[in-house]
């Protein structure tokens, strides 16, 4: 078994080294949005076999994978309804269980002949996953009945030798945020409905469609407007999801405009800017920008904990690595989650959740 | 006057010993190396750095300030109380930076200041970009005289600004990046063709490689606008965009030119930009300072763009300046004392936003 770690090898070698790993068959443990996953070519009747074996998982218990926007027609049956509800919650914490059209192996499907399928707001998984162009397993590295775990030593203290002989590779990116398991959402059927309640429900993700810069800014300032009616207890924390060039920094902008703060940059090269307002309730705006943070260690030293006083506004970027201080923000904060995807050069998608 | 100055806006922990224009002593710790892994400046490490270095560095400078000096005399003390003689200021930057890393060498200027009894001058690190450009080494070399106005360009990982010197230390803002920063752009684009950082010296490498060809012809922001001020955050989306529809093989078959292109880009927006501030003004004498101003191709652009208007254009002397350090520091503070402008300890705190049209403290 080859362990490789997200600090010390390359984004490259990683990917490499599990596609390749992944084309042989074998069994590599991966971190995933949530919790730590056991990754196998979902279409290698082999491969599965191993995995199934490893969670001493009973068959007809079905087992979801990972894909990609491409694959997803091929693997279940989506019509235009399902597809447009499916863009409302992927990428992000979700299984979403279709009907399958039986190009993985059987083995992972319910009796049902249904098969859970997940696109997770995780870099490196959208990476593999286009890379590796073929679905891939995405069960929790647990065994059956017991709990996930958020860290590599945690999951090899609880197996035994012969089950860590069926690892072929570790892919160990330290503790994950205690994110839950995924939210599980049937909808094989008309009516849909959510079998395993995650991080995330359905009804609070309000979702805006900007078509310019000005307009991304104002939906910001109405956010930031709506939550400070009813949250006014806390500091509030916007985490801020999106790929390179989606508007990050342009929806704090439009936070910062709405506090009387015209000079707002990004804050890339120092990691973190602050701000004095002149608005009334706040007095300060702090914009992080996590893009160049790769180890959960640095948080301790950025200063943000004594910077969440009340009505205080915090930003972050790449909100996505904000996992280690998740437990301080969500006592100190009311957190607003972001999430913001490129349609098109104008066109952006803004969803936020409470 | 001697000044000792401290800069520790970002990465870099420096001390400098200067006398007027001429930089007597530089010590900097370059944390560089120690950042290589990360892709990038890390705030723990800069700061944990900073703490651990500042005294080694301070001492360093000392030394080197006493050798330049021909003091040989036997040491009974540390080299920093040596040097402290013949020192009659302290110099620092109070912003704009990271504010944990500002707060290091605040707090040490404070320190000196009290332990030695010597006056406190707050520094820009922007206004040190600026007068980086008129540095002399200790022989007082190169000696090119100082004649306001200028235009001065500031181009690093942080910061992109043009700006009017009328005099010393009046500068008007003409026009700022808006978003991404010229250098953290070259950096971004770096990383997205899968190099490491700091990115702007690999696509310096990779666009020359190609005799900095222009094949892709990416936008070129903000040509349109009237104003002065930079973007170059829809450029970096644009070039992601271009990436994302090509296969991995392709990306790396033509990055030396995907490199190039991006430069081009990114170097054609501060020549448009500087060219209509010449245009605006009437000032034809350019300083340009800050990280990008290591880019030899860039640097042969500028001098076009001066000689065609007749004009003038001076970066900084030696290689080290173009980076951050504590010289340039040291030498705004001297125009600083000549112009009594002294602040007190309570009236220095670290502004991370600090902008160069806000009035000087103190």
């Amino acid at each position: 078994m080859k362990t490789l770690s997200i600090t010390s090898n390359s984004q490259k070698e990683i990917l490499e080294e599990t596609v390749s790993q992944l084309r042989k068959g074998g069994l590599v443990v991966f971190p995933s949005d949530t919790v730590y996953g056991l990754l196998v070519d979902a279409t290698n009747e082999k491969a599965v076999q191993k995995l199934l074996k490893f969670k001493n998982r009973p068959a007809g218990k079905p087992i979801s994978v990972f894909t990609t926007w491409n694959q997803l027609p091929h693997l279940a049956k989506v019509d235009k309804l399902r597809q447009k509800k499916l863009h409302e919650l992927f990428p992000g914490p979700y299984t979403i269980i279709l009907s399958s059209k039986h190009k993985t192996s059987l083995l992972l499907e319910s009796e049902e002949k249904t098969l859970g399928v997940r696109i997770p707001n995780s870099r490196l998984i959208d990476e593999l996953t286009t890379r590796y162009r073929k679905p891939i397993t995405a069960t929790s590295a647990n065994l059956s009945g017991n709990s996930p775990h958020y860290s590599v030593s945690s999951l090899f203290n609880s197996l035994s030798e012969k089950k860590k002989n069926l690892i072929d590779l570790v892919i160990d990116a330290g503790t994950l945020p205690r994110n839950k398991p995924s939210t599980v959402v049937d909808m094989t059927k008309e009516k849909i409905k959510i079998l395993r309640r995650g991080d995330v429900g359905l009804q609070e993700n309000k979702v805006n469609i900007s078509n310019s810069e000005n307009e991304t800014k104002r939906i910001a300032k109405n956010i930031l407007r709506n939550i400070s009616k009813e949250k006014n207890t806390k500091a509030i924390a916007f985490i801020i999801r999106g790929e390179l060039g989606a508007g990050k920094t342009i929806f704090v902008k439009g936070i910062g405009e709405h506090l009387g703060i015209d000079n707002i940059i990004s804050p890339t090269y120092v990691v973190m800017y602050e701000y004095k307002t002149s608005h009334k309730k706040v007095k300060k705006l702090i914009h992080a920008d996590l893009y160049t943070i790769t180890s959960p260690d640095e948080f301790k030293h950025l200063g943000i904990k004594e910077a969440l006083e009340k009505n205080n506004v915090l930003c972050v970027e790449w909100g996505e690595k904000a996992g280690e201080i998740l437990d301080i923000l969500s006592e100190k904060t009311h957190i607003v989650y972001v999430d913001i995807k490129y349609l098109n050069q104008n066109k952006r998608e803004i969803i936020y959740t409470v | 006057m001697n000044i000792l100055a401290i800069d520790t806006s970002a990465d870099e922990t420096s001390i400098a010993i200067t006398e007027g224009r001429r930089i007597i002593s530089n010590g900097v710790y370059s944390q560089i190396l120690t950042h290589t892994q990360w892709g990038g400046i890390v705030p723990s490490l800069a700061k944990r750095a900073h703490q651990e270095r500042i005294d080694l560095v301070i001492e360093e400078a000392s030394k080197r300030f006493l050798k330049a000096k021909g003091e040989k005399k036997e040491r009974k003390t540390t080299y920093l109380n040596e040097a402290m003689k013949s020192i009659d200021c302290i110099a620092v930057t109070y912003g704009p930076g990271l504010a944990i890393a500002l707060e290091v060498g605040i707090q040490k200027a404070k320190d000196l200041a009290k332990k030695y009894k010597k006056k406190l001058i707050a520094v820009n690190h922007m206004e040190g970009h600026i007068y980086s450009c008129f540095a002399q080494n200790s022989k007082g070399k190169p000696d090119v005289p100082i004649k306001f106005p200028y235009l001065a360009l500031l181009i690093s990982g942080g910061h992109t600004e043009l700006i009017l010197l009328k005099d010393h230390l009046s500068y008007e803002v003409l026009g700022e990046t808006v978003d991404d920063a010229a250098g953290e752009a070259l950096d971004k684009a770096a990383k997205l063709l899968g190099f490491g950082y700091p990115g702007g010296p690999i696509i310096e490498r990779l666009a020359s490689g190609v005799k900095n060809k222009d094949i892709y012809k990416l936008p070129r922001p903000m040509k349109k606008s009237p104003d002065l001020n930079f973007s170059f955050s829809g450029l970096k989306t644009s070039f992601y965009y271009m990436l994302k529809k090509m296969s991995e093989k392709e990306i790396n078959k033509n990055a030396k030119f995907l490199a190039s292109a991006f430069q081009e880009a990114v170097f054609e927006s501060l020549l448009i930009k500087t060219e209509k501030a010449i245009n605006q003004t009437g000032v034809t004498n350019i300083l340009v300072g800050g990280g990008v101003v290591a880019n030899k191709h860039l640097r042969s652009y500028m001098r076009k763009l001066a000689k065609r208007h007749s004009g003038q254009v001076i970066f900084p002397p030696f290689p080290y300046l173009t980076g951050d350090n504590a010289g340039m520091i040291g030498i705004v503070a001297f125009y600083k004392a000549e112009l009594g402008s002294f602040s007190k300890e309570s009236q220095i705190d670290r502004t991370p936003r600090l902008r160069l049209s806000e009035k000087a403290v103190g």
